[in-house]
């Protein structure tokens, strides 16, 4: 009877709601006290859950409520995954705890879906709640709906905290931010309530309407919404502490910090997840076959004779056999453009300056991590290796040697190392790094206040590779290494007032060579 | 020439959805909003020229007969006042947050409000603003989560005054009767000028100021009077 | 007004023919709760419609075949005639070989007679490889199906109807590109995919001869027919008559009844009255402001780079390079119909427009190198091209469940503003409110 009922509901709220892209819903028996659960995209309805509705509404109606409400969460709120992290991490910014916070955001999300069905849809959504349990924060809830809604529930009773939950502007998407903290602070106490009713009976207080968990979204849905809410927020701190907390789960679907894969992966390390999300925004694309002649020359067109042109490219079929200026047509030949061969990229080592005057790139964004970060993607997209040397007092053992790899994970590990001690760069070790590759080209991020820096400018000028510097700031130091290599057409320096321009000049220089091979 | 929206010819406009309650108490917040707006602006502009505005006696009872004056026949509740600290904080457009007139308006406000008891959440204001409960009268309770400025509570008229984190300076100075209450730390003159009433500090007394009257509490110890610290007469 | 009239049932029986004996595909596209195979669906809208259509995918995996299989059944031309009127592409084609050619003998005795390829006197015309052609090539061949229109030596052949299928591989060494003008003409481009491991094997083990859709018999009339120099109006009633015949073999044969000639006018007028509706059409301007817009300089255009600063960089304008023209709403329009009277609705949706769109859209927009490279490293079951375009829909789409309502009401007031009431244009952010004012200050 249902799947009867299916049919006929589904393509009315597919139309009602423009047409989401989501598969249609299915119908299953279970056990669990959830009407509605959401999994990557495809809804599922509990038939047992259905069926006791079905004792108080029309199936129907019942039906079209509960997809009204699953397809406005894709539709709405969240609408996608970056959504739902920042609304998580808001709410966490408040309540301090995750499972709180997790609830909170749900919550959250169900009222801001459910009031934008009742305004722009008709939809049953009201009379679903009106037949829905209503204990603990439902109550609320439906108190908070009979208010905003203006819409009889069967609620008695009132809640002090309703009056401040009502005025919050929930289908204001620009304001969200601020609205799930107000939301979560004043629904706090009920939701501890709940936690600890849960934890004395051992048995999770369920949303009917189903959780809101990264179960929703697919793979390629998260790792979207993690580079969105990496450009999002304000410093890594927040991204962290995100995804610290999500970090079981993430690994569960399959998630790890070099993409995604099947099963469990290894634990995600939020800082380094973190730079490869904020990177991917400024990479360059894979270079492109180049188009070049061929060589060949080919017939490309006609032209008429005349007396005193060559004859052996006169076309006899258009001329039809007769040569006569007029009528007699010619051959013209053309050099064809074809696609090349890829020119060679050479491999790429990056130097990276991690000593105590630089960023620690795990308290707060440092753009010298990310300009490293941006470079690597670029060699590493076409398909080229990386080494990375991060020091900061080389001679004292801080340092980190990275040989040529092509793996993303141990560079971005190396490059966000910091020592944060002296400042020393041991040429040894560049040298031996040089050795590994053919004449890589270098990229150094400091802001030169590095002791050996004579040793290094001498270094710098007996090389051929091509050297980009991106010094932050300006001091004495960086006048000297100007100083020192204003003779090396090899090697360009860059002074960098803004932070924030290193992962660009890093991009247009890597742009620059790839453009022009060595 | 051909009309290119002939098709939208016949479209009823609707953009605005069902009108539902939400939407008349979020209208109505704005209005009120707007109404409290206008009035701070009015006190800015007559007591904050140039955006400048000092601290005296006299300039603080001028301000607040001002911003009295302003919120006369605004129908708000204490969530607007809420709103209101949020909304100075959040812009940067006039009328500006200026600590100083900002804490008299508001506590204004709350004085006149119609509930006896006002919560303010204000943990997430990012400034900490003065003059908050200035001449909070008998009757009333103010709540206040978060932290605050200096001159808190200064003139307290016989209302509870609760801080659940710290205040500045000058907490309760010249206050008469009632209680004020901080759950965290105080700064230096503490109780300045101070004739009546009690103030309970939960964490730490940076320093008491010239105390007359009174009683002040430390972690739950009488600090004033006691043998350290006697009335002081002006 | 509902349309259906046993058409649709015919054509969709064609349809899982193909899929299922000729065309082994795993469906790729969801429309209206049905599942299809993208290159066989748009296939057979292009040859019901009319339109043209690229190709790409890469050697070997049916970009050929699954348009051959479709002129045959829909046409009603048999398959060895429609491998004779191939044009392939490489570089020595001429135009002799693919328009036509003076008949040598008549030349010798001071006479000019053209003797006309099978390639232009077919409704349906499939280039193989249109890539490898020189650009003057594929020009010629792209005009004349643009317009119906076939001259060699002052004579001319009036298609009266006509739809091309081209092919192109990958980029690959000794292939050429389509230049952006040409690559603009197409109005759909679709990916013919591997099958998987379990149907391609299934493929290799069919037999290569006896193909139902081959009769010798019929070939050979077709192309004597072809041959002949008799008028072309009346070559084309007399290669009806013998389509009719191959029609009633493939019946009797195996059980599908195609199209007449007649028929498929019929469809066409019923397709082109299908109407569109306001969401659809909204949506439609929406996409179109998106991707011509230019606060700055007017109107998009390839030569002039987007800067940095503009309020607009939350839209599409942002990312792309060039224009759209005015071929993407006709593509659009026409293939939404097409799919609508497909699927037996009353009028195009939403849903249509956003099924269509991509593949109108993929081949026609030059995207900047950043949002490329945003999304190349994307998870995707689609060559990029396509897969931008369906990002791009997606994007544009989300925008307007935001402001349909509003921006329907913009529409409104500004058809009610064109016929001379007094009313103001409604203020957005989206670049389709600055358009629809600047239309709005022309008239007055």
């Amino acid at each position: 009877m249902f799947e009867e009922c299916l049919k006929k509901v589904w393509p009315k709220v597919r139309r009602n709601h423009l047409f989401p892209q989501i598969p249609p819903p299915q119908l299953v028996e279970s056990d669990e006290e959830v009407a509605l659960e959401i999994k990557s995209k495809q809804m599922t309805i509990n038939v047992n859950f259905l069926q006791l509705l079905s004792e108080k509404m029309s199936p129907e109606d019942a039906l079209q409520a509960l997809l009204d409400h699953g397809i406005s969460h894709y539709m709405y709120c969240p609408w996608d995954f970056n959504t739902h992290l920042m609304l998580y991490s808001e709410a966490k910014k408040v309540l301090r705890d995750k499972r709180l916070a997790q609830k909170a955001a749900s919550y959250f999300m169900d009222v801001v879906a459910n009031t934008y069905c009742v305004k722009e849809r008709e939809t049953k959504i009201p009379e679903l709640y009106r037949h829905l349990p209503k204990e603990g924060v439902q109550r609320v809830l439906a108190l908070l709906y009979q208010v905003i809604w203006g819409i009889d529930l069967g609620v008695q009773g009132e809640e002090e905290n309703i009056k401040r939950l009502s005025r919050i502007p929930y289908l204001e998407k620009r304001l969200w931010k601020e609205s799930v903290k107000k939301f979560a602070k004043t629904i706090e106490e009920f939701l501890q309530k709940e936690m600890e009713s849960e934890q004395k009976s051992h048995k999770k207080v369920q949303n009917p309407l189903g959780e809101h968990s990264l179960e929703n979204y697919t793979l390629e849905e998260i790792d979207k919404g993690l580079r969105e809410f990496a450009s999002s927020v304000d410093d890594i701190t927040e991204f962290r502490e995100t995804v610290e907390d999500l970090k079981d789960e993430l690994a569960a679907m399959g998630y790890t910090v070099g993409g995604m894969g099947r099963g469990a992966g290894n634990p995600i390390d939020a800082d380094l997840l973190y730079y490869m999300k904020l990177a991917e925004n400024y990479t360059l694309p894979v270079k492109k076959l180049p188009m070049e002649k061929s060589g060949a020359l080919h017939p490309y067109s006609h032209s008429p004779w005349e007396i005193g042109k060559p004859v052996q490219d006169i076309d006899p079929w258009t001329s039809f056999g007769k040569i006569m200026p007029g009528l007699t047509q010619t051959w013209v030949r053309r050099e064809g453009e074809v696609f090349g061969e890829m020119e060679k990229i050479p491999d790429c080592l990056i130097i990276i300056d991690s000593s105590g005057s630089m960023t620690n790139p795990r308290e707060r964004l440092s753009y010298a991590v990310l300009g490293a970060a941006c470079a690597c993607n670029a060699y590493l997209k076409n398909g080229k290796k990386v080494a990375v040397y991060n020091f900061s007092d080389a001679f004292r053992g801080n340092k980190l040697i990275l040989d040529f790899c092509k793996e993303k994970e141990p560079v971005y590990w190396a490059i966000c190392r910091y020592f944060g001690g002296g400042t020393a760069i041991d040429l040894n070790d560049i040298n031996y790094l040089l050795k590994q590759a053919e004449k890589p080209d270098i990229f150094i991020i400091t802001d030169m206040q590095i002791t050996n820096l004579e040793k290094l400018i001498d270094f710098f000028n007996s090389i051929e590779n091509r050297v980009t510097a991106v010094h932050i700031g300006e001091n004495i130091y960086a006048a000297r290494f100007r100083e020192g290599l204003k003779k090396k057409n090899n090697v360009s320096l860059f002074l960098v007032k803004d932070k924030e321009d290193i992962p660009k000049i890093v991009l247009g220089k890597v742009r620059e060579y790839f453009a022009s091979p060595f | 020439m051909k009309n290119p929206f002939e098709e939208f010819r016949s479209h009823t406009t609707r953009s605005k959805g069902k009108e539902l309650p939400l939407d008349r108490i979020l209208k109505a917040k704005e209005e009120t909003l707007n109404q409290i707006l206008k009035g701070y602006e009015n006190l800015l502009k007559n007591e904050a020229k140039d955006l400048v505005w000092l601290m005296q006696y006299s300039t603080v009872i001028k301000a607040y007969s001002i911003a009295e004056e302003a919120i006369k026949g605004i129908n708000y509740a204490a969530e607007d006042i809420e709103e209101f600290c949020y909304v100075l904080d959040k812009t940067d457009q006039v009328p500006y947050l200026i600590t100083g007139p900002a804490g008299v308006y508001i506590s204004a406000l709350c004085n006149n409000a119609q509930e006896e008891e006002i919560v303010l959440r204000l943990q997430d204001v990012g400034i900490k603003i003065n003059l908050l409960g200035y001449r909070l009268p008998e009757g009333k309770r103010l709540i206040i989560e978060g932290n605050v400025g200096d001159f808190t509570g200064i003139s307290l008229e016989g209302g509870e005054l609760i801080i659940e984190g710290s205040a500045k300076n000058y907490t309760g100075a010249g206050m008469k009767k009632g209680r004020i209450i901080v759950k965290q730390n105080v700064g230096f003159n503490t109780g300045h000028g101070m004739t009546g009433g009690e103030i309970l500090v939960g964490g730490r007394i940076k320093g008491l100021g010239k105390v007359v009257g009174g009683k002040i509490y430390e972690k739950g110890q009488l600090v004033f009077p006691s043998d350290d610290y006697r009335p002081f007469y002006f | 007004m509902t349309l259906r009239d046993g058409y649709q049932d015919r054509v969709r029986r064609i349809y899982r023919f193909i899929s299922e004996n000729f065309y082994l595909n795993r469906p790729d596209l969801e429309v209206k709760g049905e599942r299809y195979n993208s290159a066989l669906l748009f296939g057979i809208l292009t040859a019901l419609y009319g339109g043209k259509e690229l190709i790409i995918g890469e050697p070997g995996l049916g970009k050929t075949t699954s348009a051959e299989y479709i002129s045959c059944l829909i046409y009603g031309i048999p398959l060895g005639v429609i491998w004779g009127s191939e044009v392939s592409g490489h570089p020595e084609q001429t135009e002799e070989k693919i328009v036509g050619r003076p008949d040598l003998g008549a030349l010798n005795q001071g006479r000019e007679v053209v003797v006309w390829s099978n390639f232009v006197q077919l409704p349906v015309k499939i280039v193989d490889e249109i890539n490898r052609l020189p650009e003057t090539k594929q020009s010629m061949i792209l005009d004349g199906v643009d317009r119906g229109n076939w001259e060699y030596l002052n004579e001319m052949i009036i298609n009266d109807e006509y739809a091309l299928f081209a092919t192109a591989n990958y980029q690959d060494r000794g292939t050429n590109t389509i230049i952006a003008p040409l690559v603009d003409r197409f109005d759909v481009m679709v990916e013919s995919r591997h099958p998987g491991p379990n149907l391609a094997f299934y493929i290799g083990r069919k037999s290569r001869f006896d193909n139902p859709l081959r009769h010798q018999e019929f070939e050979e009339k077709f192309h004597k027919l072809l041959r002949s120099q008799i008028p072309y109006r009346e070559k084309l009633q007399r290669l009806e008559e013998l389509s009719e015949g191959f029609r009633d073999y493939l019946k009797e044969k195996v059980g599908i009844e195609t199209l007449s000639k007649e028929e498929r006018f019929f469809i066409r007028k019923e397709m082109a009255q299908m109407p569109i509706d306001l969401d659809a059409n909204a949506f439609m301007r929406m996409v179109l402001a998106e991707l011509s817009f230019c606060h700055r300089y007017g109107q998009k255009r390839s030569v002039e780079a987007c800067t940095e600063g503009c309020h607009y960089t939350g839209y599409l304008c942002y990312h792309v390079k060039n224009c759209a023209s005015n071929r993407l709403p006709i593509s659009v329009i026409g293939y939404s119909q097409a799919l609508a009277w497909f699927l037996e609705d009353d009028e195009v949706d939403l849903e249509h427009v956003r099924t269509v769109l991509p593949f109108a859209l993929a081949h026609r927009i030059q995207w900047r190198d950043s949002y490329i490279s945003k999304k190349e490293g994307e998870g995707r079951n689609d060559p990029l091209q396509i897969y931008l375009a369906k990002e791009a829909t997606e994007e544009i789409f989300h925008r307007y469940t935001e402001q349909r309502d509003y921006l329907l009401d913009a529409l409104a007031i500004a058809s009610r503003a064109f016929e001379g009431e007094a009313v103001e244009p409604l203020e957005g952010d989206h670049p389709i409110y600055e358009e629809i004012k600047k239309e709005i200050a022309s008239l007055r």
